[in-house]
């Protein structure tokens, strides 16, 4: 084993361990899923590949030693070593076939958009109730008394009532919630509840109640306005 | 010539689908999942469709759901009794059976459970199926079980108060309770003659289902504290009957070796006869 395939392993082992451990701890990114890596892995051996046949001696420095091991000749020890890769190669690919043909034993994935979009009549609208401290507090009576239940006393979607329900029910105090909505918006998922929301919504979950049945227009304009008083948020406007 | 362009032709085939099936395999590795269904492994021996203490039911794997108060409709209540229910189900082939099993301080007359499915393809709101503004719903079918009657009550429903039971009745029921806990068993065949009314059960096929639960106890001017839709309920889950042991997946994984090692062994011949 000449020392032409050295360095391609320790190329891969010091790529591998960026990808793993190093990119995960540069501040904004993330652990990247196994998949990209594995395909970040192949593209570099890949490279090394082109790059070690580019002419004829370095390709046969490369393959030389790869040829060796495979067939086994004067290798010594690492007769061991052939063996092993030659039984565990074949097993792995078994694995591997097994592991995405077996039938499928989870059940169907959703993807439910969480906010889609709202019906033209409920785009833009403007609160009619004036932000006054006496409107914003009335807006947070109603919302302890109609809201709080599931969407929590602390505007954390963590009310006595909301263990049971699938999706669970909005935090607000979360930025990607209702600070990224406009007001016309929760209007809309107020007023016409989970059963208003379009199909990619899936509407058939969702506890959320259509509280036009119950509440006056004025009130829910109030509760919007309690609600993101009491969330520490404000609504998403017009830049 | 033409078999070693052939060989060569193969080495490159085998090596492509190896690179394939490891990407496939790598790419499926790893997806938690929470207790997101109940799954019904079949049994062998008789189902124990009306004992719930039946020692079958050691072997069926429990899953829990929480309940919340029913809030979506106006005739709402803030808290129920029952916050949890271990689900655990079986099949035959024929027949499916479910074990309810949760905590209830005392038993009362009116103490009542409840299983809910949607029927045919139709997504059906899990409120009795109520009208959705953008979605044409389809119906539930509903298992409803109360303690005074002991049996069970097989419903359909398509929104709030048009709750209706079936001219034909195909859901057994039994619950016995024992140490602060209800233990109800439903039974059913899997298929019916009424596909447009009950749901329809086909083993590997993963279907919705939800849960309710009524405490019949009173309060203190004796009136039911939890009555109709005031009751604790679950969202939405999945259910599935296991299919019959599909063995596909270790043929294509002996496929998938002997392929290797024909590559493997065709590979080293080439490679010794080229020195």
């Amino acid at each position: 084993m000449g020392g032409s395939l050295t360095r391609p392993i320790i190329l891969l082992a010091i790529t591998y361990a960026l990808l793993k451990l190093v990119v995960p701890n540069i501040p904004g990114s993330a652990p990247l899923p196994s998949s990209l890596i594995f395909l970040y892995l192949m593209l570099t051996a890949s490279g090394i590949v082109i790059f070690a046949t580019l002419s004829g001696e370095s390709k046969d420095a490369f393959w030389g030693p790869i040829q060796r091991f495979l067939t086994g000749e004067n290798i010594g020890g690492l007769q061991v070593l052939r063996y092993g890769i030659l039984i565990l190669f074949p097993l792995i690919v078994g694995w591997q076939t097994y592991s995405s043909t077996a039938p499928s034993d989870q059940p169907p994935a959703e993807s439910r958009t969480i906010h889609p979009a709202p019906p033209g009549e409920y785009t833009g609208l403007s609160n009619p109730v004036p932000k006054t401290p006496d409107n914003i507090m009335q807006g947070k009576g109603f919302y302890a008394a109609f809201c709080s239940p599931c969407h929590g006393g602390n505007f954390d979607g963590k009310g006595p009532a909301a263990r049971g329900f699938n999706p669970p029910p909005a935090n607000f105090s979360d930025p990607t919630t209702i600070a990224m909505l406009q007001e016309s918006y929760l209007f809309w998922r107020i007023k016409k509840g989970g059963v208003g929301l379009p199909i990619e919504g899936m509407p058939w979950k969702s506890a959320m109640p259509r509280w036009e049945v119950e509440l006056p227009d004025d009130w829910i304009w109030k509760i919007i306005l309690g609600e993101y008083d009491g969330a520490h948020q404000s609504p998403r406007t017009w830049e | 010539m033409k078999s070693e362009k052939l060989m060569g032709q193969w080495i490159m085939w085998g090596g492509a689908a190896m690179v394939a099936a490891f990407i496939l395999g790598g790419a499926s590795v790893g997806m938690a999942q929470e207790s997101v269904a109940v799954r019904a492994a079949k049994v062998a021996g008789a189902l124990p469709v009306d004992d719930p203490n039946a020692a079958a039911w050691s072997s069926a794997v429990p899953a829990t759901f929480p309940m919340s108060p029913q809030v979506h409709w106006k005739d709402r209540i803030l808290e129920a009794t029952v916050k949890d229910v271990t689900v655990r189900a079986l099949h035959d082939g024929t027949q499916v059976a479910f074990l309810l099993e949760y905590a209830d301080p005392t038993q009362d007359p009116d103490d009542a459970a409840a299983l809910e499915f949607m029927v045919g393809d139709k997504k059906a709101h899990f409120a009795h199926g109520q009208p959705m503004a953008q979605v044409e719903g389809g119906p539930v079918n509903i298992w409803f079980w109360k303690n005074k009657a002991d049996k069970a009550v097989d419903m359909n429903a398509k929104g709030f108060g048009t709750l209706k039971a079936q001219p034909h009745q195909d859901v057994k029921a039994k619950g016995t309770y024992s140490n602060g806990t209800w233990k109800v068993v439903f039974a059913r065949n899997l298929s019916t003659e009424h596909p447009d009314e009950d749901t329809q059960v086909t083993p590997g096929e993963f279907i919705n289902i939800a849960f309710a639960v009524w405490d019949g106890v009173k309060d203190a001017s004796g009136e039911l504290r939890e009555k109709g839709s005031q009751k604790a309920v679950s969202s939405w889950w999945y259910f599935r009957a296991d299919p019959p042991a599909d063995y596909s997946g270790y043929m294509y994984a002996a496929m998938a070796v002997g392929l290797a090692l024909g590559f493997q062994f065709v590979l080293i011949r080439k490679l010794k006869k080229g020195q």
